[in-house]
């Protein structure tokens, strides 16, 4: 944790119930402070995305209160929410609504995230993990201070993970606080600096060291037991 | 081929169809986007039971079909907004109620003298100056609105939670895409007839987007091929004496042909 860490939402018992189902969340509190990178897991329909737009303000709790500091925050939707009409949308357009039209700002951000050469490109034509990306740089366009994501490398093979993960990791040494749904809990766990798991209540918040897959999620995450518990290991070893 | 412009009828057509085509397909690129362009289908033939009602009052059919249509457009956005009903569904029960409506009050109002069938098909002898005048007010405001919000419709053409958490007031800009689409629609039946208008909302956007490579280009060659389609319409039916409508509709569909075999 940083010295310097701020309080930049605090959510205080919130439940949520989404339409006239039962409770999507029930009596969650938590506290995000400035620069943590914190990996949000749990079984399907968990209430993962409930949470996220919850914190953003974009889902009203049913009970419950959430304070949000005046800081830019940006939201990057499942990978299959993102952009997909026929009009066509220039990579650099998508990261100009970040940086409220400045272009030398949005290609500056493209930069970071490596896809310099993709500006003119459309945003449909791109990959899975590059369309991620410049979702990322919109996001840096804007100066968010917070970045939440919601699965963004679902669908993305190996190699594109890594590189969007080690862009996350450059972003959060920057500063940035991150906060991410992922289903990729090993990875996950070398990522971030806490992780909250979730299933309509939370079930453990904490480091990711202490965290034991096979204790909170025995179903969801059996086939990464192994692994899990072997990553869980070394560190203590 | 001069002599079509020795025709007041032909020029306020002409000038009608120029507004027109600089128009609709801008509003067309945003709603192809937010794949929420039949929201132009229904909302047409919501115009049409406004015309209908117009013409069953004995007033200017437009004048009454303007705010029905600016209405059906703000509760079709409203219920797509909460959910009420799912985007389409909303879209077909206003699609069929509108027309169902129009057809029965176009009969009751049969002994007036307006040909309802112009409304539906369009025609480029019913243009009025009137006509005119009021399409150039109206198109000179919506470019203008649509200028000042570009970014904000963008944003909400991209994501709306995005655009949302990034400060726009989305379900206000929601609204006021959803009622210049009402007002276009409505201003244009004169030319494309309420049937056919989705088509021009719809198709220079698709041919555009075949080329372009950026959305402020789609807007640009959108615009290019509405202005060619709906020329080389108004001329085929002035010489041919068939449908404005029919034919500008048939000759943007042709220049949608055209530009994919090019493309090939």
């Amino acid at each position: 944790m940083h010295a310097n860490k701020r309080l930049l939402i605090d959510a205080d018992n919130v439940s949520v119930r989404l339409g006239q189902a039962e409770l999507a969340l029930d009596q969650v509190s938590v506290c995000i402070h400035s620069g943590e990178f914190i990996g949000l897991i749990g079984p399907n329909g968990a209430g993962k995305t409930t949470l996220l737009r919850t914190l953003l303000g974009l889902i009203t709790p049913t009970s419950g209160v959430v304070h949000r500091e005046a800081v830019a925050y940006d939201y990057i939707p499942q990978r299959g929410n993102l952009y997909s009409g026929i009009t066509p949308l220039s990579v650099l357009e998508v990261v100009k609504l970040g940086s409220w039209g400045s272009e030398s700002k949005a290609r500056a951000a493209l930069k970071t995230v490596q896809l310099t050469d993709l500006a003119a490109k459309r945003f449909n034509e791109l990959s899975g993990g590059q369309q991620q990306r410049v979702a990322i740089a919109k996001a840096l366009a804007a100066n968010a201070e917070v970045l939440i994501l919601d699965e963004p490398t679902t669908g993305i093979d190996e190699q594109a993970q890594q590189q969007f993960y080690a862009i996350l990791h450059q972003l959060q040494v920057q500063g940035i606080t991150i906060i991410m749904v992922s289903h990729e809990v090993e990875a996950v766990l070398k990522l971030v600096t806490r992780v909250i798991c979730l299933n309509r209540t939370i079930l453990y918040d904490g480091p990711p060291e202490h965290f034991e897959a096979d204790k909170y999620l025995p179903s969801v995450y059996k086939n990464q037991h192994l692994q899990l518990h072997h990553h869980h290991e070394v560190p203590h070893a | 081929m001069l002599e079509i412009f020795s025709y007041d009828f032909m020029l306020r057509a002409l000038l009608a169809g120029l507004l027109v085509a600089v128009t609709v397909p801008v509003m067309g690129s945003f709603l192809v986007a937010r794949r929420y362009s039949l929201i132009a289908d229904s909302l047409a033939h919501v115009s049409l039971a406004g015309i209908g009602a117009g013409l069953l009052l004995g007033t200017t059919p437009i004048v009454v079909a303007v705010p029905v249509t600016a209405l059906g457009a703000l509760l079709l956005e409203w219920l797509r907004q909460n959910r009420r009903l799912s985007g389409e569904v909303g879209l077909a029960i206003l699609m069929s109620g509108g027309l169902a409506l129009a057809v029965v009050l176009a009969t009751i109002a049969k002994g007036s003298n307006t040909d309802f069938s112009s409304y539906l098909f369009g025609s480029i002898t019913t243009t009025t100056p009137a006509d005119v005048y009021t399409l150039a007010v109206a198109a000179a405001a919506i470019l203008v609105l649509i200028a000042i919000n570009y970014r904000g419709l963008l944003h909400i053409a991209f994501d709306e939670d995005s655009a949302r958490i990034s400060g726009y007031r989305v379900t206000l800009l929601n609204y006021l895409l959803a009622v210049m689409t009402a007002v276009m629609v409505v201003l244009s039946l004169r030319i494309v007839g309420g049937l056919l208008i989705s088509a021009l909302l719809v198709i220079p956007v698709v041919t555009a987007s075949q080329v372009a490579r950026s959305f402020a280009w789609t807007i640009l060659l959108a615009v290019g091929a509405a202005l060619i389609a709906i020329v080389a319409g108004l001329l085929l039916a002035f010489y041919a004496g068939i449908a404005a409508g029919g034919a500008i509709v048939l000759s943007s569909i042709s220049l949608l042909a055209l530009t994919m075999i090019w493309k090939k």
